[in-house]
């Protein structure tokens, strides 16, 4: 049976589109514990489309997103605690300081190709651990403790809006001409310089704008769990959690960071329960495990090896 | 402005971690040169190699300068099965090693690293643990040297410098640093590129390991799992300074790297001065890629 | 409509290897100009400081007057300056017609619907011969069929000048002759200027107007195609062989 050509926009956007209105909808009635959860998804979904639209994009491995994250929640921290604002107003300042970091991280380090850029993304979070340590501002690291009131559907709807930029912008960029630029980036960076693509501005741009998601959704983050810690803050295990879920969803895809995000929570929970320190075994064998054999993800790989799935799913 | 005998004294104390940190990282240096990617476990192959130090002591009473050959042999397996586990597929009659690739790589071994991190936490006790052996100290001038710091020192360079007479002087040290270079030449002279990369990734494994064990001794307090994540960063920074490749550059990068730290922290304290030290990568990346060793 | 290039006392160094010492040319009017020289005379590394892939350590060059030796390859491409590689790099994971659309996407044209730039590619691939291996993966094609994949991106930019960078290198006599009449046909019809990097001196001698001959990085020789040939310092630096080859 041949399915109707949607107009304009795809299947998958439709099918993710359709259930985050879906969500948003019935989100005043779903109970607080479940509420809670997902709002926690969501945020790691987030994070994980914030680092698709680099990582998965580009296939420039950044291991430091993590301090994109931690720029959002010290700005959430400190625009609640000590500027009075509301959390709201820190989340923007949040993704705002994040995509002044980001600008400033990538202009460097966008110069170095694969495995040298790989590196100093490694070390970035570290250099910005020690150097909020040190930060009279932010009294020298240690940390800041939020009271906000307990407003889960205000969490939700807040993430619910970065998420739906955060597809709507996957989508645009990666159907229109920067799609094609990218992937040329991707295939082979000199080549696309050649033919007039200017790849240090597109891989800026996309960088930016990962930061500046990964800023917002950090300031959401640090407004549920009302307190901002240096050494969590900067902690890698984000980076590698966010990392684990577009691997097995599917870099560059519009439904992989999404997938992986689900997967990567369930897995965790599951295994949590069983014992801690256990979940983030599995997750290191589940990213081998596709890693080497299908490094196209979920999605990636169902699109390569089933064409009728090309069509709908991306 | 510190005591000069303060900063003589942390000047030394850099120079002899120095050492140590330049045995981590030729590991890893030696890895790069044969595979042409990074391991992004390697910290915690470290952090196994200063456990099995630790183990050692505790089950037969090794110190830190027996166990450290130990490590070394255990290291060579471990090295052949991560061969053949996570290179030997993309590596595989290859000319040299594509972006994609690349990418597999470093994935794959950011999987490991979160596995085995891991796995440690679960296993191993979740306090920090240390190793009990305080040889004593050793007065030069005004300096007070722990003996057990200057053992390990010495027992580094001599593994670098065995290294280095191994890959210029052996057969098949030779025809390991011919692969890192020019896999085709290799196959031209009758070498076996699967046998070469294999042995000359065990080779980076056990130094890592070995380097782990002596590590360890300036560890009392602090063998960790945990610790992978601060000694897998100094590992890359220090072959970046060095210069990827270059036999004495993991050497040169580790000394500077913590001389830069023990030095700077007395004028700035220690987190700016470990953030100082990191971003050291980042100018070096950008105005001298190939090292500071010409 | 086709940029004049000109490159005054070219001098790129890399560490202590003297690659260029001292080259000026003028590049452009739809004229075709020839490259030639022994290996390793600094062929390629003069045309990809022309391309803008290297910065030349002294010298300028300009385009119509305006200094563009600071100029990253992408933006050259908007003055209508496009080269070809060596070996080919074509996009492995898109198809033939992807490819050329990316170069209408980001050349000159800036094509922003892919739709329209897709449509278009057809056309280009149809003017090199490859319309019918246009939705199949580059990486099924054939070394001399990446060629022309190459050669019809560089020409989907909207280039005006092209920078070939031996574009004729490794093909049978067949494919040879067969290469060397399609750029005669696309030339005739598109009217670019080119600069051809060679060492295939009968591809060289058949279609330059101009030729210029370089040996360790100098300028030895400069003229018509017949003047080259005939010139003794031309004949030494080529030892004689390959120059006596290019009977046309």
């Amino acid at each position: 049976m041949k399915l109707p050509k949607l107009p304009v926009y795809g299947p998958s956007l439709w099918g993710l589109g359709g259930s985050l209105l879906l969500l948003g909808g019935v989100a005043p009635w779903i109970p607080v514990f479940p509420l809670i959860i997902l709002v926690n998804l969501l945020i790691f979904a987030a994070l994980a489309y914030s680092l698709n639209l680099i990582t998965g994009l580009t296939g420039y491995v950044n291991f430091g997103h993590v301090v994109f994250m931690a720029v959002g929640a010290y700005s959430l921290g400190y625009s609640v605690e000590t500027l009075r604002w509301h959390p709201l107003g820190g989340v923007a300042l949040g993704a705002l300081t994040a995509l002044v970091v980001s600008l400033g991280i990538g202009a460097v380090t966008l110069r170095f190709r694969g495995v040298y850029f790989a590196i100093a993304s490694l070390v970035t979070p570290l250099a910005g651990l020690n150097i909020v340590l040190v930060l009279p501002a932010l009294d020298d690291g240690q940390g800041i403790v939020l009271n906000p009131a307990f407003e889960p559907l205000s969490w939700f709807y807040t993430i619910w809006i970065i998420i739906a930029a955060e597809v709507g912008l996957t989508y645009w960029i990666t159907h229109g001409r920067l799609g094609y630029g990218i992937r040329a980036i991707k295939s082979d960076e000199d080549a696309a310089k050649s033919l007039g693509v200017n790849a240090p501005h597109l891989k800026l741009f996309l960088f930016a704008l990962s930061g500046l998601f990964a800023g917002a959704a950090g300031g959401v983050y640090a407004w549920t769990t009302s307190g901002v810690f240096p050494y969590a803050a900067f902690d890698l295990t984000f980076s590698l959690l966010m990392l684990a879920m577009i691997v097995i969803g599917g870099m560059g895809t519009l439904l992989g960071p999404m997938i992986g995000a689900v997967i990567v929570n369930l897995l965790s929970r599951f295994f949590l329960a069983i014992f801690i320190g256990t979940q983030f075994i599995i997750i290191g064998l589940v990213v081998i495990v596709i890693a080497l054999f299908i490094p196209e993800g979920i999605v990636g790989t169902l699109r390569k090896y089933v064409p009728e799935l090309r069509r709908i799913l991306e | 402005m510190p005591e000069p005998t303060v900063l003589v004294t942390d000047l030394a104390f850099g120079l002899l971690l120095g050492c140590v940190f330049a045995v981590i990282a030729h590991g890893l240096n030696l890895i790069w040169g044969v595979a042409k990617v990074v391991n992004v476990a390697h910290g915690e192959f470290i952090m196994l190699g200063a456990y099995g130090a630790y183990f050692l002591n505790l089950w037969f009473g090794f110190n830190p300068l027996l166990s450290a050959p130990v490590d070394a042999a255990i290291g060579l397996g471990v090295g052949v099965l991560f061969y053949f586990g996570f290179l030997h597929r993309e590596l595989r009659g290859k000319e040299s090693i594509g972006l994609q690739s690349e990418m597999v790589t470093l994935v794959s071994t950011f999987g490991l690293a979160l596995l085995i991190g891991n796995l440690a936490l679960l296993l191993f006790s979740p306090n920090f643990v240390g190793i009990p052996w305080s040889p004593g100290f050793v007065r030069v001038g005004f300096l007070q040297l722990p003996l057990g710091a200057l053992y390990v020192g010495v027992a580094s360079v001599a593994i670098i410098a065995l290294s280095h007479v191994f890959l210029s002087r052996t057969y098949l040290g030779n025809a390991i640093r011919a692969y890192s270079q020019d896999i085709p030449a290799t196959q031209l002279m009758g070498i076996n590129p699967t046998s070469v990369a294999a042995i000359g990734t065990a080779l980076g494994f056990s130094i890592t390991m070995a380097g782990g064990a002596l590590l360890s001794v300036w560890l009392p307090t602090g063998i960790h799992p945990t610790m992978a994540a601060l000694y897998a960063p100094i590992s890359f920074v220090i072959v970046v300074l060095g210069g990827p490749g270059k036999m004495w550059g993991s050497l040169v990068g580790g000394i500077s790297l913590a001389v830069i730290i023990d030095v700077g922290q007395a004028f700035v304290g220690l987190s700016l001065a470990t953030a100082i030290a990191f971003l050291t990568l980042i100018p070096i990346l950008l105005f001298r890629p190939e090292g500071i060793l010409r | 409509m086709s940029p004049t290039l000109e490159a005054s006392g070219i001098h790129k160094y890399f560490g202590g290897v003297k690659a260029v010492q001292g080259v000026s040319l003028t590049l452009g009017g739809g004229r075709i100009v020839g490259l030639i020289g022994p290996n390793g005379s600094g062929k390629s590394t003069l045309l990809n400081v022309l391309a803008g892939v290297e910065k030349p350590t002294k010298g300028t060059v300009t385009v119509d007057g305006r200094r563009v030796d600071r100029w990253p390859a992408h933006r050259m491409v908007g003055l209508g300056i496009a080269k070809t590689h060596q070996i080919p790099k074509p996009f492995l994971a898109m198809t033939g017609r992807e490819n050329v659309a990316v170069a209408m996407m980001y050349g000159r044209r800036r094509e922003a619907e892919p739709a329209a730039a897709l449509e278009e590619s057809l056309r280009i691939l149809a003017l090199v011969g490859l319309e019918g291996r246009a939705d199949t993966p580059a990486s099924n094609l054939s070394v001399q069929q990446r060629k022309r994949l190459e050669f019809a991106r560089a020409l989907a930019t909207g280039a005006s000048l092209l920078l070939l960078d031996e574009i004729f290198a490794g093909l049978s006599p067949e494919e040879l002759r067969d290469a060397i009449s399609l750029f005669t046909r696309v030339q005739k019809e598109l009217g670019f200027g080119a600069l051809v990097v060679e060492h295939v001196m009968q591809a060289v001698m058949t279609l330059s107007d101009h030729v210029v001959v370089i040996e360790e990085g100098r300028k030895i020789a400069e003229g018509s195609p017949k003047e080259v040939v005939e010139n003794p310092a031309v004949i030494e630096a080529y030892l004689g062989t390959e120059a006596t080859d290019a009977a046309p």
